[in-house]
């Protein structure tokens, strides 16, 4: 530290050099990403250790390296494939939340807020209640209704320019208009279907398998070279208009491209899932309660999705086993408590 | 302050109460029976008999009443909530009041064997009292007390929370659902006039509560620090207006359903009209509310004759274009 060179940088970053490239790391966030990675693996180990017949910890680690054990068909059969996709559901509500909530400036910002949510809603259940689609194609059904609401949100909140409270004004009064469509639906058929259609709505895990859940893993990796560029163009869209304008960012086109990669990686996870929705503003809050960075934290927000999404669906399908809670109705009551706690003890001066 | 803008701002306020007279008369001479507007003066005015006069002072007064009220209610709510919270996307419902008078309503439904409108009334009442009281408890512990974001924050957990326990009850009591979806959507049908005398008083006091802090809304407006300084009790502003604002959305939730939008979009609608001082900006929002609801009430009564389609759901779809239409025309939105 006796280098004048070395005080330029910010306060709570550290260097990184390899050979010729350096970077800066917020050590705090190298933390916080490290011990949720570690609380994640906990977290998955007891998910696949859990269940009708309770496998040990040992057991479960042979199983996943490869050894030869009697409990190996339920472990890789069931319980991995539900495992990866409620990570990668997690993951990607997680990042979707971060990427909403950096454009739209507001914490209250989220895919429910701005209508990819009740989109893929009103679509699916007007699917399920008048008996149009095959339970095949609702998934692809609740992805079009996703990116069509925050497509048609766009278009109308567009005047020359993304303005952040605009986006959101105008998505919660096409969210709200969808949701009232949704309740209208929910009327209209006999009690069955209107309580298939309220645990979609939940979002459940129930019965998703490699199969169901390969869109939302493809789009992640597709989606990951757009989510490396979001983490970088993350940090201008933060700062105020004028100044972000003045340092010659395009803000038009970096909003739209945040949004647009959040949208899709929203709508997909819905289409699996259902929508799940309060992973998507939980997650990118308490990241950054944790991590104490300006920006939302992309990866640790999704390291967070991932963990409330797998806590929660442990929880609903051991809390009333053989009953099974949806896990869209613990993902709240896993991740609210520990955001009111934050809340509640939270230093003065902190932003949204 | 022009002379040009103040008279403006008179112009609004008749013109508004202009069309909430119109929305009143639509609402009681429109429906499945239409009635002349003659026809129904004379009802209500001089008291003539025949099945006209019955529907009219029976079932229309009694629901155009309660639209006016659940309007009034919940726009004073939402313009209360945003400005004490600072948020223009903050209303009864995303701050988890609202949810709080569902969670109620479907716990006794599912527990308490309660099957009545008029039942339900209390326990909405009883949940957005206990929500509310325990958003602000959240926003308030904690150094610096109940800031916009803690609150709104705090808010959204809330409702995350309750919303996870009415899902909880619904997904697995399929009884509970099929009478809850129904209540959910948010309805002036079939309200009679003993709703309304429960709920009346309370609307009263939650309308001069909310009244009573426009200056300190006002001053609110301009960050915590100036608020201060112009010699406003801040967190007696939030207490007293977050109190308002919950004791009118009990009301309008008891009475009518959780209608969303009018809470969120009426404040933002008012301010385009008439600016941001509250004083002017409660009242206007207070007869535009009752306008949109009822507007949308009728709107739903012959949308697709015989059946209707609730309040709850038009009010929606019918201001959503206000909505997209204001915010799209102001250079900045508030």
């Amino acid at each position: 530290m006796s280098l004048p060179a070395t005080r330029i940088r910010p306060a709570g970053y550290g260097l990184v050099r390899t050979g010729p490239a350096s970077f800066l790391v917020h050590r705090r966030s190298l933390l916080a990403a490290g011990a949720l990675l570690l609380l994640l693996a906990a977290v998955s180990v007891a998910y696949l250790c859990a269940g009708e017949k309770t496998v040990p910890p040992g057991e479960v680690l042979t199983v996943l390296t490869g050894g030869d054990s009697p409990a190996a068909f339920v472990v890789e059969e069931l319980r991995v494939p539900r495992l990866v996709t409620a990570l990668a559901v997690g993951a990607a509500f997680g990042i979707a939340g971060a990427l909403i909530q950096t454009v739209a400036r507001n914490p209250l910002a989220s895919p429910d807020i701005i209508g990819i949510s009740q989109g893929a809603g009103a679509l699916t259940v007007a699917a399920m209640t008048f008996g149009l689609a095959s339970y095949t194609v609702l998934p692809y059904l609740s992805i079009a209704g996703g990116v069509l609401a925050a497509a048609l949100v766009y278009v109308f909140a567009w005047r020359g320019g993304l303005h952040a409270t605009r986006f959101v004004l105008i998505g919660i009064g096409f969210a709200i208009a969808l949701r009232s469509l949704i309740t209208l639906f929910m009327t209209k058929g006999d009690y069955l279907v209107a309580q298939q259609a309220q645990i979609w709505m939940t979002g459940s895990l129930n019965g998703r398998g490699w199969d169901e859940s390969a869109p939302v893993r493809w789009t992640l990796l597709a989606m990951l070279p757009a989510v490396l560029w979001t983490a970088r163009a993350q940090r201008t869209v933060a700062l105020d208009d004028s100044t972000a304008t003045a340092l010659g960012v395009r803000l038009g086109r970096v909003r739209l491209g945040l949004v647009a990669v959040g949208v899709v990686l929203a709508s997909v996870a819905t289409g699996v899932a259902g929508p799940v929705d309060f992973v998507a503003l939980l997650a990118p809050q308490i990241a950054r309660r944790v991590t104490r960075t300006a920006q939302i934290p992309l990866f640790c927000s999704a390291l967070l999705g991932a963990l409330i999404v797998t806590a929660a669906d442990l929880v609903g399908r051991r809390l009333f086993s053989p009953v099974e809670l949806p896990v869209g109705v613990l993902t709240a009551a896993v991740g609210a408590p520990y955001l009111i706690w934050l809340i509640v003890r939270s230093r003065t001066g902190e932003k949204a | 302050m022009t002379a040009a803008f103040r008279s403006r701002r008179v112009l609004a306020t008749s013109a508004a109460v202009v069309a909430l007279l119109l929305a009143v008369l639509l609402s009681l001479a429109v429906g499945a029976r239409p009635i002349a507007p003659g026809t129904v003066l004379d009802a209500l005015l001089h008291g003539a008999g025949g099945d006209d006069a019955e529907v009219v002072r029976e079932l229309r007064v009694p629901r155009t009443v309660i639209g006016l009220m659940v309007g009034a209610a919940l726009a004073l709510a939402g313009t209360a909530l945003q400005g004490i919270t600072r948020n223009p996307i903050a209303d009864p419902g995303i701050l988890g009041i609202s949810q709080g008078s569902s969670v109620a309503v479907v716990l006794a439904i599912a527990f308490l064997g309660v099957h009545s409108l008029s039942g339900y009334v209390w326990f909405a009442f009883a949940g957005a009292a206990l929500a509310s009281v325990a958003v602000y408890a959240i926003a308030h512990s904690g150094r610096g007390g109940a800031t916009p974001v803690k609150l709104a924050l705090g808010g959204a957990a809330i409702n995350a929370l309750l919303l996870s326990v009415t899902t909880g009850v619904l997904t697995t009591k399929a009884a509970a659902l099929d009478e809850f979806r129904f209540w959910q959507t948010g309805s002036l049908d079939g309200r009679d006039a003993a709703t309304i005398g429960q709920i009346w008083p309370f609307l009263l006091l939650g309308a001069v509560l909310v009244l009573s802090v426009a200056r300190g809304l006002d001053a609110l407006a301009l960050g915590e620090d100036v608020a201060k300084g112009l010699g406003q009790k801040v967190a007696t502003v939030r207490i007293v207006g977050g109190l308002g604002a919950t004791v009118l959305t009990g009301a309008a939730v008891a009475a009518a359903g959780p209608i969303a939008f009018v809470g969120l979009a009426v404040p933002h609608i008012a301010r385009a009209v008439v600016g941001s001082d509250h004083r002017w900006v409660l009242p206007m929002a207070a007869l535009i509310g009752p306008v949109m609801v009822l507007t949308a009430d009728v709107a739903g009564r012959i949308v697709f004759p015989p059946g209707e389609v609730p309040a709850g759901v038009m009010t929606a779809l019918i201001g959503v274009p206000f909505l997209v239409t204001l915010v799209r025309r102001k250079a900045v939105p508030a």
